[in-house]
């Protein structure tokens, strides 16, 4: 029961990273594969009508996290306060440069939204996978399970961590560029013309460049956390997310050279998934590692909630998990092809 | 908890969650009163094919939009405040207050995120069948997400369905209770109505403003007569019965609370209810003031005899710990909304004798008084909140026990000097971007002349 509660928190923030994860790297882009203000808008509204939508599944992530490892949330949210205050204000300056940018149609208004917007993308991308790679390496929890992080510290990974140490700032530094990769492939589904070339370049250039950044990340997560392939090896899971990467990077591969772009975006998604999917199968079920001492880290069995709230979370749970993917499917549907500004203009109200 | 004593962190913790929660109900109170008309005007467009109703509806949708997209991004830190600000009640609590937050999210969030998108910019995409769909879904939506968080404060206010796990926590022992807390519904249809107070008032004040510019005649009617007599049924309903039902319930549940909502220190029958006063804890008297005599006996038991307590009759550290904001709070509140029916009431009279957007004086009020529903609904809001104190778990945790130890002042001062600043600014472009909207108004004409090729 636990174990699986801990698949379903897992898999709604990677299903959260994978949906707005094509926002960020859209935005990310925004500036370099759209110059005029025509091709910005053309962007904005092939992510514009769902980015709401694709929050909400952070917001379904931190209400499943309380009901069901109420602990977790605790010390981990206690403890990453500022992070996690820094992530909250990039998320609102991201919102609202989307919704504003469009009411008025002037130079000035748009250009400073669309540097807001291009600046808090690019801030959350990193954000985000900083706090993955402090989910891998540990954070240094005490004997009573709390812990309190500044920024940086001695930027090393063991003893008294930071947020930030070589090992999180690489897995940052990968995480803007696969994102970025996912936004470039996004974008090449979605749009027409100028901005669609240019986001197929982008999206080549740097789905070469996650290969070898991803091996890096390999290496350096063997090095941080010797314990984790030996357990990895022995984990279903993981070898079903590796299946995932897999599949879905030969689908990526295909759909990028033959121009297929609906099979290319797909298996930019499952990567994504897969790659997450490995990581979360592996630390399992250590959800919060402590760098002072091991057997300080909080298990899921640790901090989760009584077996009645999880009991009756899994009878509503699913209910609410088919409504949600009715909604997204019904809208999916709707909003299938690729953009057109005389349809889904998104602003010059 | 001294409240007084500015190094104590339960103080900041507190002050940040009341400032961003405040800010945000701002935003999703109108949310929820607005979507019933976008629904209802949609609906006759569907119906009758009057175009007039799409062009409320385009207009409408953008306000919405904005005020969606305020409402949502200042809502996120909201949800993770439970962790960073309150990891103790969290840890305390979250076994029971997770399943609402938890479902909130996902049956709520989920099907008002859909939507609105569309509800805003896809009356193409959609075709009207489903664009009225979009509609329902945000509307209702918005409101199974108070529900939810109603059920969450009703908890903290009247704990039901709960058992005391092992380790002292608290565990759910039953769904059914914990949702259908009688304290939850009666705070939910008072709630709700205060939210449509808020939407009605709105809509009210730009059908005034443009009657009394003389601009959109069509629309400016159809605003002020559909707002008018909404907020005239909210208001009513907004006071009796689902005030009157939570007064009683305060009454019957947590007392001290409302001896200090009334600045009671002496408990006694025949309680008045005063209608000017303020309270002096340290002499222990309400100073000033001119009383009903009998009306909160009557009010919060049933007849004029009733004994109402004091709250001498408690010790002081269970006291709320703000008595005067609190006494404040509840009676500007109570204030506000008398004179809101009375207000529509006359707008309604006026309305039936066909002399509505004739009565320049009472449109000029009607346009600047819908700021008033939102001081009331904050006021509500601090009542409720103010009144818990000082539990955080009404009769089970206190407030002081439950803030993150290991979040230090110097975080939490940060984050709220960062949240005021951020919201001050997102305050100055909505309103900006609001006022930009209304100004230019529903754009009848061009939509009319440009046809398809318009950028509605």
């Amino acid at each position: 029961m636990i174990a699986t509660w801990y698949g379903i928190v897992s898999l709604m923030l990677i299903v959260y990273v994978a949906l707005d994860g094509r926002n960020f790297g859209a935005g990310m882009l925004h500036w370099f594969v759209a110059r005029t203000p025509e091709e910005r808008r053309q962007v904005v509204a092939a992510i514009g009508p769902l980015w709401s939508w694709h929050e909400v599944w952070l917001v379904g992530f931190g209400g499943t996290l309380v009901a069901v490892f109420p602990r977790l949330m605790a010390s981990a949210f206690a403890g990453y306060y500022l992070a996690l205050f820094l992530i909250l204000w990039c998320l609102i300056l991201r919102g609202i440069s989307l919704e504003v940018g469009g009411h008025i149609n002037d130079r000035l208004w748009q250009g400073f939204w669309d540097f807001v917007f291009v600046f808090s993308n690019f801030l959350l991308a990193i954000f985000f996978g900083a706090a993955a790679g402090n989910l891998v390496r540990g954070v240094p929890l005490d004997a009573q399970g709390n812990f309190s992080m500044a920024f940086f510290t001695d930027f090393n990974v063991r003893g008294y961590v930071g947020l930030l140490d070589w090992y999180t700032v690489s897995v940052a530094l990968f995480s803007a560029v696969i994102l970025a990769a996912h936004g470039a492939t996004y974008l090449t589904l979605k749009t027409e013309g100028p901005v669609h070339d240019r986001s197929t370049m982008w999206g080549k250039y740097l789905w070469a460049a996650v290969a070898p950044l991803f091996l890096a990340i390999s290496v350096e997560s063997w090095v941080v956390r010797p314990d984790l392939p030996g357990h990895a090896i022995h984990d279903p899971f993981c070898w079903l997310g590796l299946l995932v990467a897999i599949v879905s990077t030969i689908m990526l591969i295909s759909g990028l050279s033959t121009h297929r772009e609906v099979r290319a975006f797909l298996g930019s998604n499952g990567l994504l998934v897969g790659l997450l999917a490995t990581g979360a199968g592996a630390i399992f079920p250590v959800m919060l590692y402590s760098t002072l001492a091991p057997e300080n880290s909080l298990t899921a069995y640790a901090v989760a909630a009584n077996p009645r709230a999880l009991h009756i979370a899994s009878i509503w749970w699913p209910m609410s998990f088919v409504l949600a993917t009715t909604y997204f499917v019904f809208i999916s549907l709707r909003y299938a092809g690729k953009v057109r500004l005389k349809r889904d203009t998104q602003g010059f109200y | 908890m001294n409240p007084s004593n500015l190094a104590d962190p339960a103080f900041w913790s507190r002050l940040q969650f009341a400032f961003t929660l405040t800010y945000h109900y701002l935003f999703p109170q109108l949310t929820m009163g607005l979507a019933w008309f976008l629904v209802y005007w949609k609906w006759r467009a569907l119906r009758t094919g009057d175009e007039k109703y799409n062009q409320a509806v385009r207009f409408w949708a953008k306000i919405f939009g904005l005020n969606f997209a305020v409402g949502v991004v200042t809502g996120i830190p909201m949800e993770f405040q439970f962790g960073t600000n309150w990891a103790d009640f969290t840890r305390y609590a979250g076994g029971v207050i997770g399943q609402t937050l938890a479902m909130e999210g996902m049956f709520a969030f989920f099907l008002e995120s859909a939507f609105v998108g569309a509800l805003i910019w896809g009356e193409k995409r959609l075709g009207p069948r489903y664009h009225f769909l979009a509609a329902v879904g945000v509307a209702l939506g918005s409101w199974l997400s108070g529900y939810f968080i109603l059920v969450t404060n009703a908890f903290m206010q009247h704990p039901v369905g709960f058992q005391i796990e092992a380790n002292g926590s608290l565990g759910i022992a039953s769904l059914r209770t914990y949702l259908l807390n009688p304290w939850a519904w009666v705070q939910f249809l008072h709630n709700q109505m205060a939210a449509l107070v808020t939407g009605s008032f709105v809509v009210t004040a730009v059908g005034a403003f443009y009657t009394l510019r003389r601009r959109h005649p069509i629309q400016a009617r159809r605003y002020l007569r559909g707002g008018t007599l909404t907020a005239l049924i909210a208001s009513v309903l907004v006071a009796f019965p689902t005030g009157d039902q939570q007064a009683k319930m305060v009454g019957r549940h947590q007392p001290v609370t409302l001896a200090a909502m009334e600045g009671r220190f002496v408990g006694g029958p025949v309680a008045g209810v005063a209608v000017v006063g303020q309270p002096n804890i340290a002499a222990r008297r309400l100073e000033n003031s001119i009383e009903v005599p009998g009306a909160l006996s009557f009010l919060a038991y049933g007849t004029f005899q009733s004994y109402v307590h004091g709250l001498e009759e408690y010790p002081e550290d269970a006291w709320p710990d703000n008595i005067e904001l609190l006494y404040y709070s509840f009676h500007v509140m109570i204030t506000l909304g008398t004179i809101f029916i009375l207000l529509m009431a006359y707008a309604g009279f006026q309305n039936w004798r066909g002399q509505l957007e004739s009565s320049t004086m009472l449109l000029w009020v009607l346009m600047l008084a819908f700021p008033f529903p939102y001081i009331a609904n904050t006021l509500g809001w601090m009542t409720a909140e103010l009144g818990r104190q000082p539990w955080l778990v009404y009769g089970l945790f206190h407030t002081r026990d439950g803030y993150s130890k290991v979040v230090s002042n110097g975080d939490t001062i940060f984050t709220l000097i960062g949240f005021a600043g951020l919201y001050f600014v997102l305050g100055l472009l909505f309103l900006f971007l609001v006022g930009r909207e209304i100004a230019h108004g529903p754009d009848e004409e061009v939509v009319a002349s440009r046809g398809e090729e318009s950028l509605v």
